[in-house]
């Protein structure tokens, strides 16, 4: 009997996503544990409550609004979203990769709905994909069952995608 | 503190996320699509990367409320938000896959220079708003009536 063929590519280049994954899960966890970036809790990385936190932290101190902040992000804004764009802009623009370019997204209507829905429905869970990881790390049950309901939700697109294909 | 800490990790994670093409969304759909595990891998990695670093940081001092918190179960209150948090999540993945990359990616993709990157952020800040003025009250209504 033959067995199976195990490899593993242990190349860095290979293991980007997965060191970068990495990263996110043990600073989420530092930011918790020593920085005080909590309640709630697994909150260091997050890219749906972080921006909304920073854009209503915003819309309250222009306009005088009383929109929901989280209470440790009430007096000093959480940044790590514009850590990420510049980030990345730094990133691209030392790789020679910055461009303004279209897509992935052909219709810029289009790309305005996503952005709309999306973080209307991510808000009604109250987390990112990758801060219900960050959660079911932490071993809450519930962000279990909703990261395998986000597998769900790609498997479900990713057929109706192939559906679209087809009839065309 | 917790601008300058917030603003640290985020210039990391964008870097990294930017040569890495790390997605949550779009390793689902090339695992599923392609049997291509390069991003899939990411997504695995802040699992394994949140024990560790929630076991080694709560064992030397770090405050870690409740961890782990797998003997309190589903917990969710009020329990009416059950479905509505499930429909939130399942929605955010279906339209994310249509979008080409979750929240996360988009913002990488807005410092890359990608026009849909940026517009997507654009709808993504209207869209807060709207969710604050219109959606949270309703909200407030169910977690009263719960």
């Amino acid at each position: 009997m033959k067995l199976p063929k195990i490899s593993y590519n242990f190349k860095l280049s290979a293991n980007l996503a997965l060191i970068t994954g990495l990263m996110m899960g043990i600073l989420a966890a530092a930011a918790q544990g020593y920085f005080e970036v909590q309640p709630p809790v697994g909150q260091g990385v997050c890219a749906i409550t972080h921006p909304s936190n920073l854009v209503n932290w915003l819309v309250n101190n222009v306009f005088g609004t009383e929109f929901t902040i989280h209470g440790i992000f009430v007096a000093v804004p959480v940044l790590t979203p514009i850590g990420w764009i510049i980030g990345s802009f730094i990133a691209a623009l030392k790789n020679k990769e910055f461009k303004i370019r279209r897509g992935p997204v052909r219709e810029n209507l289009l790309a305005f709905i996503f952005g709309f829905l999306i973080v209307n429905l991510a808000l009604l869970w109250g987390s990112c994909p990758i801060r219900t990881a960050v959660l079911a790390s932490y071993g809450w049950v519930f962000a279990i069952i909703i990261l395998a309901t986000i597998a769900i939700g790609v498997i479900v697109a990713c057929e109706y995608i192939k559906w679209k294909v087809r009839r065309m | 503190m917790i601008g300058v800490v917030t603003l640290i990790i985020g210039l990391i994670l964008g870097y990294m996320g930017q040569r890495s093409r790390f997605c949550t969304i779009s390793g689902i759909r090339d695992f599923y699509l392609l049997r291509d595990a390069y991003r899939f891998k990411g997504l695995i990695g802040i699992i394994i990367g949140g024990i560790i670093g929630f076991s080694i940081f709560n064992l030397v001092g770090g405050e870690f409320p409740g961890f782990p918190l797998l003997s309190e179960g589903i917990n969710v209150e009020p329990p009416l938000l059950i479905p509505i948090m499930i429909f939130g999540a399942f929605g955010m993945a279906f339209f994310s896959t249509m979008a080409e990359g979750c929240p996360f990616r988009q913002h990488i993709m807005f410092g890359e220079g990608r026009l849909s990157g940026i517009i997507y952020i654009a709808g993504l800040i209207i869209g807060i708003i709207f969710f604050d003025i219109v959606i949270v009250p309703y909200l407030q209504l169910l977690t009263i009536v719960g």
